[in-house]
């Protein structure tokens, strides 16, 4: 019993710590495409 | 990223993520943009002058930032549009030029004819307006548009097509194929 919640335990530190650096990555490649990006809409002037 | 996952799973791959080394160079890149563009309270106190030095040392450190991580699929493509967007950037004052024909077909007559020419779109504006006569190196300019079946119009450069591209290409988690060797596990 004890083993098997350690397992579960394991699991789901393991799981969160992939989670949050695949969130960090995905926010580090929004901010890069936002930072290096220089699209212009003119303050939204563009939606027709 | 969505695409990638399923391109993976077709292909009977595993899909992955990018690695990226030295991250706080990107959030410290984007820190100048942050304040001096995107967000209402800081854009308005930053002047032109201010705004321009903080788009150029955001982009030169975000560019570091590609070079440290060029191994990554996709990035030596978004570097290539990030350097070609800098490059105009500095060619032109500080400022993405954005071509008065260009803006001509995707802004609104009311609202092009209160801009001025030579001056910056906005305060949360990454873009100069001015005539493509007196652009440097124009064809790196924002000076493509939107197609018209988008709802949404916009400008954007040669530099945004290859961000886009290598961004595309990094979610897609495309590993380059390496040739086991005998004996390799």
């Amino acid at each position: 019993m004890n083993k098997t919640f350690n397992q579960i335990v394991f699991s789901v530190t393991k799981l969160n710590k992939t989670h949050i650096q695949f969130a960090m990555m995905l926010l580090a490649l929004v901010l890069l495409v936002l930072g290096a990006g220089a699209p212009e809409d003119v303050g939204g002037s563009g939606i027709k | 990223m969505l695409t990638g996952m399923g391109y993976a799973r077709w292909s009977g791959r595993t899909w992955h993520s990018p690695v990226f080394r030295a991250v706080w160079l990107v959030f410290l890149g984007f820190l100048p943009q942050l304040t001096a563009v995107y967000l209402p309270f800081t854009r308005d106190w930053a002047s032109d002058e201010l705004a321009s030095a903080g788009l150029v040392w955001s982009q030169a450190i975000l560019l570091l930032f590609t070079l440290i991580n060029f191994k990554v699929p996709g990035m030596p493509v978004l570097a290539v549009g990030l350097a070609f967007n800098l490059t105009a950037i500095l060619a032109n004052g500080g400022f993405m030029p954005l071509p008065f024909e260009t803006a001509q077909k995707f802004v609104d007559p009311n609202i092009l004819s209160t801009l001025e020419t030579g001056r910056r779109i906005s305060n949360a504006s990454k873009d100069i307006l001015l005539a493509e006569s007196n652009i440097v190196l124009p064809w790196l300019s924002d000076r493509f548009v939107s197609p018209a079946i988008i709802p949404y119009r916009f400008a954007f450069s040669l530099g945004d097509i290859f961000v886009a591209t290598g961004a595309f290409w990094m979610c897609l988690g495309i590993q380059p194929v390496r040739a086991h060797k005998s004996g390799d596990s």
